[in-house]
């Protein structure tokens, strides 16, 4: 049965089988299960105590060792749908979510695809056909010349000349990217054949297609997309910008709507360019057209990301609109119903990643478990998170933990509101980044609001970095710690009820609560 | 016992004095040398994992989770880690091997056993959490032996190579 809001859908639907893991896919089943529809987890082995697994309805065990046999495998995602009588597939973002084939394979085996047509993410997904499409629509692209370049024997005399031909300094991206993964700038040429083979290997290992091309690295600019939503009765609005300029190797870091750098004027222009991008396209659901914007107020087409993306609250929380139930209405038919001037903003919104990573590092990945895991709470405060209190972080997967968002009247307050809601973030037992947020916060550069992309990769170290810790006192801390025996207080075991097996009070286990 | 605290050398101890439940410090050497005791009492605050810290004038709730050796504290917005140590326990010596700073995938192996390199030379690519990382020779010298392969999974801490000056 689908829910009754669906009763004049030309396309209803009742079971969404959400082919994803961590954050995203409890975004997705909380969604679904407040839209009224039944949902299904799919999981890996080491997946199977993962909060998603205990939010879906059902979940489904993907057999294997690896990404392909597990959250790549799309005929096991499909056979999971059938098995389970799922009737849509929500694909999150990462994994499948990009994958044209998947997106075919699943209508193909009548199943609804919430997202965009097959078509669209195969053009918008080749960087060269969208760049094309793009100029052809007389959306502005990077200038510098572009040649693809096959993942093979002898790429390296095209990939050569191909460079020379667009200057250094220079990208090298994967064709399939997105998340940094797979990107490389490249400076001077003795360095380009390491770079491009370390990104191809990049590109094969996250996204099975080693595929990768050039272009010309614009220094100074921010990174501002535009959230799209489209209907397939030819409604398509934008939802305003996201500024994106704060990322670590091309890995967004903070997000936030609106960009202290877009005047109306550029929000108009640069919005009615993302919603030409998106119907150039015939474009259905939920998009980001990614721009970068040049310190003179030009902007760019950087590329469309067909799917739902990991920053989308800030839009949600400033526009009030949820981004993920219009990808459910829409994708059962419905119209938007809503036009551009139904599009509001309010206030400010700034979301921040916490990462299971070390800054002190180099940001390298860390493992762990999650001893204690408590999440900031109260007014204008969001936590987005697939961890729970326990829960073990490995290197197997993504190391973003949680997303951390704010929403309060304008950038200032948004700022210390973040500031404090990252203080009173606790995470013990795996080291995380939240210092390293708290210290890019209180940046004069991102305060005022005159960040570009470079700014933490071209930043001195030591800018970043907070007070010294007071050692002497950290030692009395835990000494008196241990002398009191709080671990001990802290790992107590509580007896298990006879009657549910349950350990502890039955009260507090009778509901499955989250986290 | 000896403290460290997250990732530097030195290493504390301190004396401390319990009195109904409330710890205070009364002494502390840093390396061996004393050093003035911070003004510092903590007691539990009832619940699990929970302390009341006084500093001078000022009261925090502390947050602390012990994990193996190591105690994680969560004071005044930021966490940190203090390691106990078994007396005069040394950190394992074998000053001439480099350690994997994380666990990870072997994906390429740069140097072989006898080859000199130089400081910051790329040795070997790890891969974990499907990002690359880069190992650089530390100083330079001679590869002495390559304890790993290309595939290899390999332990955050465990030796990758032994370097020579």
């Amino acid at each position: 049965m689908s829910p009754e809001w669906m009763t004049d859908a030309p396309r209803p639907f009742s079971k969404v089988l959400v082919a994803n893991r961590g954050e995203i896919a409890v975004r997705v089943l909380q969604a679904a299960s407040e839209a009224g529809l039944s949902s299904v987890a799919v999981f890996s082995e080491s997946d199977s105590s993962s909060l998603h697994v205990g939010l879906a309805d059902e979940s489904v065990l993907l057999d294997g060792d690896s990404l392909e046999m597990t959250y790549l495998n799309g005929r096991a995602v499909i056979e999971a749908a059938r098995s389970t009588g799922a009737d849509a597939i929500h694909p999150g973002y990462g994994f499948l979510s990009e994958s044209a084939d998947f997106a075919r394979a699943v209508e193909n085996a009548g199943i609804l695809w919430i997202g965009p047509s097959a078509h669209a993410i195969e053009t918008m997904g080749d960087k060269i056909s969208a760049r094309s499409l793009m100029i052809d629509s007389g959306v502005p692209v990077i200038p510098g010349d572009q040649v693809p370049v096959e993942e093979g024997a002898d790429h390296l005399g095209a990939l050569a000349s191909a460079a020379a031909k667009v200057g250094y300094p220079l990208l090298i991206k994967a064709s399939a990217g997105g998340g940094g993964k797979g990107m490389r700038a490249v400076s001077v040429p003795k360095h380009l054949r390491s770079e491009f083979e370390s990104a191809a290997r990049e590109a094969s290992a996250a996204f099975g297609d080693g595929t990768i091309y050039i272009e010309r690295l614009l220094k100074g600019a921010r990174h501002v997309e535009i959230q799209v939503l489209c209907d397939s009765h030819d409604g398509a609005i934008h939802l305003n910008e996201r500024d994106c300029s704060l990322q670590r190797r091309y890995q967004k870091v903070i997000e936030e709507a609106p960009s202290p750098a877009v005047t109306p004027a550029i929000r108009e222009a640069m919005g009615e360019a993302a919603v030409t991008a998106a119907r150039s396209v015939g474009y259905v659901g939920a998009g980001t057209v990614e721009f970068l914007l040049a310190s003179n107020g030009d902007f760019y087409f950087l590329e469309m990301n067909t799917r739902i993306q990991v920053e989308h609250p800030v839009t949600e929380m400033t526009t009030g609109i949820d981004l993920v139930q219009k990808q459910l209405e829409v994708a059962a038919g419905l119209p938007l119903g809503m036009s551009q001037r139904d599009v509001s903003q309010s206030g400010h919104s700034i979301e921040a990643r916490v990462y299971a990573e070390d800054p002190s590092r180099g940001f390298l990945p860390s493992t762990g478990e999650l001893v204690v895991w408590r999440p900031p709470s109260g007014p204008g405060i969001r936590v987005d998170s697939g961890v729970r209190e326990g829960d073990s972080v490995t290197i197997e997967f993504d190391p973003m933990l949680a997303k951390l968002i704010v929403h309060a009247p304008d950038r200032r307050s948004a700022i210390r509101r973040l500031d404090s809601a990252l203080s009173s973030f606790v995470v013990l037992g795996v080291r995380t980044n939240i210092d390293f947020l708290r210290n890019a916060l209180a940046h004069h550069s991102f305060r005022s609001g005159g960040i570009d992309t470079d700014f933490l990769d071209s930043t001195d170290p030591s800018e970043l970095r907070g007070e010294e810790p007071d050692r002497p006192t950290l030692v009395a801390i835990a000494a008196s710690a241990q002398r009191l025996g709080m671990d001990r207080e802290a790992t107590a075991i509580e007896p298990v009820d006879d009657h549910t097996g349950h350990q502890g009070d039955p009260f507090r286990t009778l509901g499955r609560t989250f986290p | 016992m000896e403290w460290s605290v997250s990732d530097e050398q030195e290493r504390f101890k301190a004396s401390i004095r319990e009195s109904d439940g409330s710890v205070t410090v009364y002494s502390m050497t840093r390396d061996g040398r004393d050093v003035h005791a911070p003004e510092v009492q903590v007691e539990g605050e009832g619940r699990p994992g929970r302390a009341i810290v006084r500093v001078g004038g000022s009261t925090m709730l502390a947050h602390v989770a012990k994990s193996g050796d190591t105690w994680w504290v969560h004071v005044d917005g930021r966490a940190h880690e203090v390691t106990l140590h078994e007396q005069g326990g040394k950190a394992p010596a074998n000053e001439g091997s480099l350690k994997a700073p994380m666990p990870g995938t072997v994906l390429q192996v740069m140097a072989e056993e006898g080859q000199r390199v130089r400081e910051g030379q790329h040795l070997m690519t790890l891969e974990a959490m499907k990002m690359e990382h880069k190992i650089l020779a530390p100083r330079p010298g001679e590869i002495t032996r390559v304890h790993f392969s290309e595939g290899d999974r390999v332990e955050m801490g465990s030796s990758l190579f032994e370097i020579d000056d």
